[in-house]
């Protein structure tokens, strides 16, 4: 090794022993911990398949992620459909829209939703006031106000996602579509969705993970009533002490993870999308 | 229909549809302006008049408000600095070491990106109350640092991978030693991308919540933690008015983004270009 490389390897040192010590090693611990608190053995595990409670957690998380996941998707996509197809100065609205809330704390977007939601909150006044309703409507600390913040949480960053598949896509292949004779819904079924598998791939994939692992909008929009994995974990860390049941439902969280990479990876496509991210 | 009726649909109706998703995107997050300006002292729309007594209420120490912001500010720029520093220093030294040791040490470090912070805070409470470093400022800055710096990797390679490397060869074959090679070649090239990285790794904790809402309880209350706890204790508007505050911070951060920075890349380019 030359003195030069010898520098360079010395400058990767102090990252690689802050992540390696302060970030692997407590996770690793955590999985550790998972067959050995309170007791050695697979015990968490038989519990967390036989205990009712935790049965209901998992099933609330699996089914508000994947609704969340679905309309994220759908809806982030005829934005980003639309940003591309728009002349630059309008499309720069459009992003300062998208990039406001991407960029405004969680907490800020989960307050502003309790405050429009509630029962005496904005939205219900004006629906009561206006006599669209006679009694005001259960819009928060339900799934149905978890799923509205927890979309619209995810919705910036799967149209970022979007945004930049499509904007790749060459519009030379539409214009051929069209010179044949294509009528724009088939060109629109038959050409770009086709085209933009990759990118609805990568942006599902990203917004199933952060769902199956979100603490904060499930925890102050659901309020206790719309119990989450992350939720649930963190109350038996510091409420009911319960160290082995926690850190064995996070070591299956980590495990779904890895599998839906593992997974993701398989497809050329997106191998293909995430080696093309890392240039 | 006819065929002109049809064109209407086929174009304007994805229009439309676009323009009330990115309503839905940005109309709510300003619902806490009026409520900010509310004349009642719970959360609700203004009454009679407006009034700017909720953010006076931010000023007043006691509050809890004021000190919780600067516990903030102090933290964020301090991991920044750590993030950015460290990040810096793997980035160039992964651009210019030859070997695999790299690659796959900046999939681990940028791990945290993917992996539910929830988990990583359950292994940190048990190290920091292993080592006595709960509610510490110490504690808090080195958690923030770590997930700080997959950002800031990202932001600074960026730069890098718009560096020529012939620019390093012909400072070693000029004779140039490692040291000035790294401080006075490739350092002064990569400062915009720097920049970027520290200013994002000071984004990441000034917001972060997860992880401190675990490793803090009392000594240590920072913006997000104060928030939290005061959504969950009351109705306060006092919230609504820093909630408007950091709005009106995330506006005008984005409008320089925009307009300035790009001003900026475009002079640099222009200025390489000739």
């Amino acid at each position: 090794m030359t003195s030069f490389q010898r520098w360079a390897f010395c400058l990767t040192v102090p990252a690689a022993l802050l992540t390696l010590c302060l970030y692997v090693l407590p996770i690793l611990q955590v999985l550790a911990l998972s067959f050995t608190e309170p007791t050695v053995g697979l015990g968490n595990y038989v519990a967390l398949f036989q205990n009712a409670a935790i049965g209901r957690v998992v099933r609330t998380t699996v089914f508000v992620s994947a609704v969340t996941t679905v309309l994220t998707i759908v809806m982030s996509y005829a934005v980003a459909f639309a940003l591309v197809h728009m002349p630059p100065a309008t499309r720069r609205v459009a992003l300062f829209m998208v990039m406001v809330p991407f960029w405004i704390s969680v907490l800020v977007r989960a307050f502003a939703w309790i405050t429009i939601l509630r029962r005496n909150g904005v939205l219900n006044s004006a629906l009561v006031g206006s006599g669209a309703v006679s009694q005001p409507l259960e819009l928060v600390y339900n799934q149905f106000g978890v799923i509205v913040g927890m979309v619209h949480y995810m919705m910036p960053f799967a149209i970022m996602l979007l945004y930049a598949n499509l904007s790749e896509i060459d519009l030379r292949i539409i214009q051929a579509a069209r010179s044949l004779g294509a009528r724009p819904v088939s060109i629109f079924f038959r050409v770009w969705l086709p085209l933009s598998m990759p990118g609805l791939a990568i942006a599902g994939l990203f917004i199933v993970i952060f769902s199956l692992g979100f603490l904060v909008t499930p925890a102050i929009l659901g309020a206790g009533r719309v119990l989450m994995v992350a939720e649930y974990i963190s109350v038996q860390i510091s409420s009911t002490l319960r160290w082995g049941v926690a850190t064995a439902l996070s070591t299956m969280l980590l495990l779904v993870v890895g599998i839906l990479i593992a997974l993701a990876m398989r497809s050329p496509a997106l191998r293909a999308a995430f080696e093309g991210g890392r240039k | 229909m006819t065929p002109r009726s049809r064109r209407l649909l086929e174009r304007g109706l994805p229009k439309l549809v676009a323009w009330l998703l990115l309503a839905f995107l940005f109309v709510p997050v300003l619902v806490v302006i009026p409520v900010a300006l509310t004349d009642r002292d719970y959360l609700s729309l203004p009454n009679n008049g407006i009034s700017f007594d909720h953010f006076a209420a931010l000023a007043n120490w006691r509050a809890g408000w004021m000190p919780s912001i600067l516990t903030s500010l102090g933290i964020a720029m301090a991991s920044a600095v750590i993030a950015t520093a460290v990040s810096a220093a793997f980035a160039i030294g992964a651009w210019v070491y030859v070997g695999r040791w790299p690659s796959i040490l900046r999939v681990i470090l940028l791990s945290p990106l993917i992996v539910p912070p929830i988990i990583y805070a359950v292994g940190m409470v048990r190290l920091w109350s292993k080592l006595g470093l709960l509610d510490t400022w110490l504690g808090v800055t080195i958690v923030h640092v770590i997930l700080a710096m997959p950002l800031a990797v990202l932001a600074i390679g960026a730069s890098l991978s718009n560096l020529d490397p012939r620019l390093v060869q012909a400072a070693r074959s000029l004779g140039a030693r490692p040291a000035t090679i790294f401080g006075r070649v490739i350092l002064p090239n990569i400062v915009p991308g720097t920049v970027a990285g520290a200013i994002l790794a000071f984004i990441v904790s000034w917001d972060e919540i997860t992880v401190t809402l675990f490793i803090t309880s009392r000594g240590i209350v920072t913006l997000p933690r104060k928030i939290w706890t005061s959504i969950a204790d009351a109705v306060d508007p006092a919230l609504a008015a820093i909630a408007t505050v950091m709005l009106a911070v995330t506006i005008v951060g984005l409008i320089l983004r925009m307009t300035v920075w790009d001003r900026i890349a475009q002079r640099r380019s222009r200025h390489d270009f000739q």
